[in-house]
């Protein structure tokens, strides 16, 4: 029969046990632990939002394949559309064309130093370069190889049907 | 609601059988398999960037799209999920999970029952339709566009390549032999919509494959089959790929009985989970490269 203290010490044991053996099953704490808790509560904003322009729309102002560059359709989303740039069978870069509405991207241009086909441009990181057509729409080149420089992406930006997305209603 | 997106790619496994047996199909791909796991690894990979600040807004919008079910991700990852499980529930093995230890061939054999070939058969061409929905489902091509489909599978690479790789080799041509093609689609045309129904694979997906009843969904993956054929035995030729070849690779990665052909397929059902792992990977990719170009 256990005495007092030994029952303490048991209980103190066992309770140590359980935290462990939780925390042991609980996953690591993650620098994305907000973003998941506050897009999936009750209410949360859905990251669409429900004006944005379907992405089928936007497919007439991506420009075409050039000589040795092929342009291939990758992803058609509510508020996105997107084409890979592919050179001898390697991707080197991306076109994408989206919906600013209802979230912050449009914001970055506000501090725009230069403009590309007459629209304020920013780079981003080190491979982006994106311009906001009609203070909605973010059309962005996306380098994928090396070879594909901060030039190759300016270029690509004013082969957009930039004025004809602008008019998009 | 599923575990959160940047946890599934996070605990991706760097070995074990699964990492395995996709390795050993790299023979068959341009380049090697590259087995990318951990989120902020893949924004990392995907991008090219490696700016601590920027990695986490692109990480924090691929969050964000991931967790609107409206946006099709979170079906996309059921289908890869449950069409790995599914062909997994062979009914007769009750083994417990045996993720990390040493899973030996001919240990378990005794718990593993061949299916017949029908079942092999339907299973592959569900399997198939799979993939064609869940790519519609991730890239937003509209849902019965075979015809897009075919084309994007051109332009396949990576986990998306030896996803289609393993397919071929391990539910084609192991467990069906070379003529799997015929087979799968032989099979299909002697399918009732009640043998369909009785699929296990089939039973855990059906209600995302288009057409209104069993029978307008057998319609749907047989024209699917048809249409991939082309593509598969065209991979089947370029590869020189036999069903030794297979198993011959497979055996330097995985401790396999060779002259245990018969179960090898009940086997890869049972512990190769290729279609769940690559296809965590296909969508992190996506949702990646639609999230940088988006913030």
């Amino acid at each position: 029969m256990m005495t007092t203290r030994w029952r303490r010490v048991f209980a103190s044991v066992l309770l140590s046990l359980v935290l462990l053996v939780t925390a042991c099953s609980a996953p690591p704490a993650s620098r994305y632990d907000q973003t998941q808790k506050e897009t999936t509560a009750r209410g949360a904003a859905p990251a669409v939002a429900k004006a944005a322009e379907q992405g089928s729309s936007f497919n007439k102002f991506f420009p075409k394949g050039q000589k040795g560059f092929e342009v291939v359709p990758a992803q058609e989303k509510k508020g996105f559309a997107e084409y890979k740039v592919n050179q001898d069978g390697k991707n080197v870069a991306m076109l994408a064309i989206s919906d600013t509405t209802g979230t912050a991207a449009a914001s970055k241009f506000q501090a725009s130093t230069f403009t590309l086909g007459g629209y304020p441009a920013v780079e981003q990181g080190q491979t982006a370069t994106a311009v906001l057509v009609g203070d909605r729409y973010q059309v962005k080149v996306l380098s994928r190889a090396t070879s594909f420089t901060k030039e190759n992406r300016a270029a690509w930006l004013e082969k957009f049907d930039l004025k004809g997305l602008e008019r998009l209603k | 609601m599923s575990k959160p997106i940047f946890e599934l790619v996070d605990s991706l496994p760097t070995g074990g059988i699964t990492v395995m047996a996709l390795k050993s199909l790299d023979f068959t791909l341009p380049g090697k398999w590259q087995n990318l796991v951990g989120f902020d690894n893949t924004i990392r990979a995907v991008t090219g960037e490696t700016d601590d600040d920027l990695t986490k807004q692109i990480g924090d919008r691929a969050v964000a799209l991931f967790n609107d079910k409206s946006q099709g991700y979170q079906r996309a990852l059921w289908l890869y999920q449950t069409v790995s499980s599914a062909s997994g529930a062979l009914g007769t093995a009750a083994l417990a999970n045996k993720i990390g230890q040493d899973i030996s061939f001919l240990g378990i054999l005794k718990n593993l029952t061949p299916k017949p070939e029908k079942a092999q058969s339907i299973d592959l061409c569900v399997k198939l339709v799979a993939e064609i929905v869940a790519f519609c489902q991730i890239n937003g091509i509209p849902g019965d566009s075979v015809g897009d489909f075919l084309a994007a599978l051109k332009d396949y690479g990576g986990e998306s390549l030896v996803r289609m790789a393993a397919l071929v080799c391990f539910d084609g041509l192991i467990p069906l032999g070379p003529d799997f093609a015929r087979k799968g689609l032989d099979s299909l045309k002697t399918t009732s919509a009640s043998d369909l129904e009785k699929n296990q694979t089939f039973k855990g997906i059906q209600e995302l494959i288009p057409g209104d009843s069993p029978q307008g969904k057998l319609g749907f993956i047989t024209e699917s089959f048809e249409s991939t054929r082309g593509w598969m035995d065209g991979f089947v030729s370029a590869n020189s790929l036999t069903p030794e070849k297979v198993v011959d690779n497979l055996g330097k990665f995985v401790d396999i009985s060779k002259d245990k052909l018969d179960y090898l397929g009940a086997f890869l059902d049972m512990y190769v989970k290729y279609y769940e792992h690559t296809g965590i990977q296909t969508l992190a990719r996506r949702l990646i490269e639609r999230a940088v170009a988006e913030i």
